[in-house]
């Protein structure tokens, strides 16, 4: 388990303020937040290459806070890969082991490499290797220690966006077959929504808000929290694909998405896709929800309107559409959207 | 057709008059004595203990640079702390006096009633000792400065992540930093090498005997320049064979990264 107990740290330009988290094993923990907002710097505080000004870190109620990193079994992975350039793969992959002593380094080396799936790369030197070849080695080389806890720096934020999805799914099934704790820095929400067993919002040096991701994204306590993760319809549901569609089942609500994917999915829908009619028409959106409106913001020149049908759903629209329907709140109303706009992830 | 480039067409003129001025007298002094000559020249144990004194007392004032520089190297490239910009221009001020100076300066401390010199009971005057102190004065620069940009140019998380795998500073210094800083740490030991078998002026006024090649050749200037020159031809070809040596080494060291 791993605690803080109100750590602080001021670093050049930037710092974190008593940060309190308690981070069970076998967790993983996403801190989400925008760049500047002090993520690395806690990240780093934790691994031990800073010292905190005040506070305690413990990790399984032992005090590290003052211990030099090489002390405490804690894995780093940086956004940049940092594979040693004078090392091979397997080098690289090797290094925590041979600094220890350690026997039998072919055959844990090996074994990791198969988990992370760089078996066929193990001669080379990085400067040959692709970005997400790079960053797959940097997880491999930081388990091989069986870290007590896996610090992550935005690792996939130097991957273009295809190896980005990839390696996210690789990360999942890595976490969930050696099952290690782990803190996983991100800006990207997808990413922790994705990946995160629970989230920490943080903002200007300071943890704003920690939860499931459904509390997060469903029940911001905080405007920052809720402008940051975006007031988009995001719902976890079980996806089914039948022919040419996805049927996704959500509580009592059933959607369509062009999406293909099955099991448990995200789905998110922007705002603006959704078409809101006091009357029923004529369509060619394969998605038609009932409800009644709940909710009305005026944002300016649009109008955000919340509308439960049995989900809550964010509709924005113009002012003078707004002004067009004459909705009121607790009016009826249908919601039609496409399934192409249905995004699963 | 595309115009020509009027302005690198005058830089490389300008650039070729430079080169060659570096370049003639070189080729020049290099063709001027025939192979027997220098055969001959060679085998006069005089000039052949000069040479390889000079080579030699150029090594160790290179060891011992590297040996107490590279630690300063890495601390400049690594720390912050005040009075930072004070010790690097230090580290430079051997570099820009003029070494007959250092020589004087030297002398102060390592003369038989110097500082060091009166105390430890080495003698540093008319010694190899005295000469080594010379050549690491004047010399020890080329190295720190060549250290601690090599150290500069080492990722910081490099070393985080060496740290957290288990190694110690020191280990992650020896495994790490050190590796990746070694193409610098040679240039700088060649240039710091060949500063050092160069010195003249700051080592005659220390110690004129054991006699180095460059006194060896002021010392046989004054019976003519025939009987100078074969040894200067020599030390030459010497110094340019190892620093070419030591330029492809250090060049091919580094290809996988």
């Amino acid at each position: 388990m791993i605690k803080l107990e109100d750590v602080s740290k001021n670093w050049k330009n930037f710092s974190v303020k008593n940060i309190n988290l308690e981070i069970k094993n076998g967790e993983y923990f996403v801190i989400l937040g925008p760049t500047g907002a002090g993520k690395t710097l806690l990240l780093e505080t934790i691994a031990g290459f800073h010292y905190p000004d005040t506070g305690r870190i413990l990790i399984d109620d032992k005090d590290v806070s003052f211990l030099p990193p090489e002390k405490r079994k804690v894995g780093f992975v940086y956004q940049e890969f940092m594979l040693f350039p004078h090392k091979t793969v397997f080098e690289n992959i090797a290094f925590g082991l041979k600094i220890r002593g350690e026997k039998n380094i072919k055959n844990q080396v090996e074994g990791m490499a198969d988990l992370v799936d760089v078996k066929n790369i193990l001669h080379r030197y990085q400067k040959t290797l692709s970005g997400g070849e790079k960053q797959r080695v940097a997880v491999a080389r930081a388990l091989i220690i069986k870290p007590k806890l896996l610090l992550m720096d935005e690792p996939l934020s130097a991957l273009d966006a295809l190896t980005q999805k990839k390696l996210r799914d690789e990360l999942k099934r890595i976490h969930s077959e050696t099952g290690a704790t782990t803190i996983h820095v991100t800006h990207d929400q997808e990413e922790a929504l994705v990946l995160g067993d629970r989230i920490g919002i943080m903002d200007k040096g300071k943890i704003v808000q920690t939860g499931t991701p459904e509390e997060i994204f469903r029940k911001p306590e905080t405007e920052f929290v809720a402008n940051f993760v975006g007031a988009e319809n995001i719902f976890t549901g079980a996806a089914e694909i039948k022919k040419d569609i996805t049927e996704i089942k959500i509580k009592n609500v059933v959607l369509y998405s062009t999406h293909k994917k099955s099991g448990k999915v995200n789905i998110s829908m922007r705002p603006e896709d959704i078409i809101i009619s006091k009357e029923k028409m004529e369509s060619s959106a394969r998605n038609v929800l009932y409800g009644k409106v709940v909710e009305i913001e005026d944002k300016g020149a649009i109008i955000q309107l919340k509308v439960e049908c049995g989900l809550p759903f964010v509709v924005v629209i113009t002012r003078q559409s707004f002004l067009d329907l004459n909705i009121n709140i607790g009016a009826s109303v249908y919601l039609y959207f496409k399934a192409g706009n249905v995004h699963l992830f | 057709m595309r115009k020509p480039e009027f302005t690198t067409i005058f830089f490389a003129l300008m650039g070729f008059f430079i080169l060659i001025f570096i370049i003639l007298p070189v080729l020049s002094l290099l063709f001027s004595e025939t192979p027997g000559v220098l055969i001959e020249t060679a085998e006069n144990p005089v000039v052949f203990d000069a040479i390889f004194l000079s080579c030699y007392t150029a090594f160790l004032a290179t060891l011992i640079a590297l040996i107490f520089g590279i630690p300063l190297a890495y601390i400049l490239a690594r720390k912050n702390f005040p009075g930072k910009n004070v010790i690097k221009a230090v580290i430079d001020v051997p570099i820009v006096i003029p070494h007959t100076v250092a020589g004087i300066a030297l002398l102060t401390v390592f003369g038989s009633n110097g500082v060091v010199g009166g105390n430890v009971g080495i003698r540093f005057v008319d010694s190899i000792f005295g000469i080594i102190v010379a050549m690491l004065f004047v010399s020890a620069p080329f190295l720190i400065n060549s250290a601690r940009e090599g150290f500069e140019s080492v990722n910081p998380k490099l070393e985080n992540v060496s740290r957290s795998l288990g190694a110690s500073q020191i280990k992650t210094f020896f495994k790490i930093s050190f590796p990746l800083a070694s193409k610098n740490i040679l240039t700088g030991s060649i240039m710091t090498w060949a500063r050092a078998i160069s010195e003249f002026g700051a080592v005659i006024i220390i110690a004129y005997y054991p006699m180095i090649a460059p006194t060896l050749i002021w010392d046989r200037l004054s019976y003519g320049i025939n009987y100078s020159r074969p040894v200067a031809v020599l030390l030459i070809l010497i110094c340019l064979g190892v620093f070419i040596i030591l330029r492809i080494v250090s060049g091919r060291n580094h290809d996988k990264t």
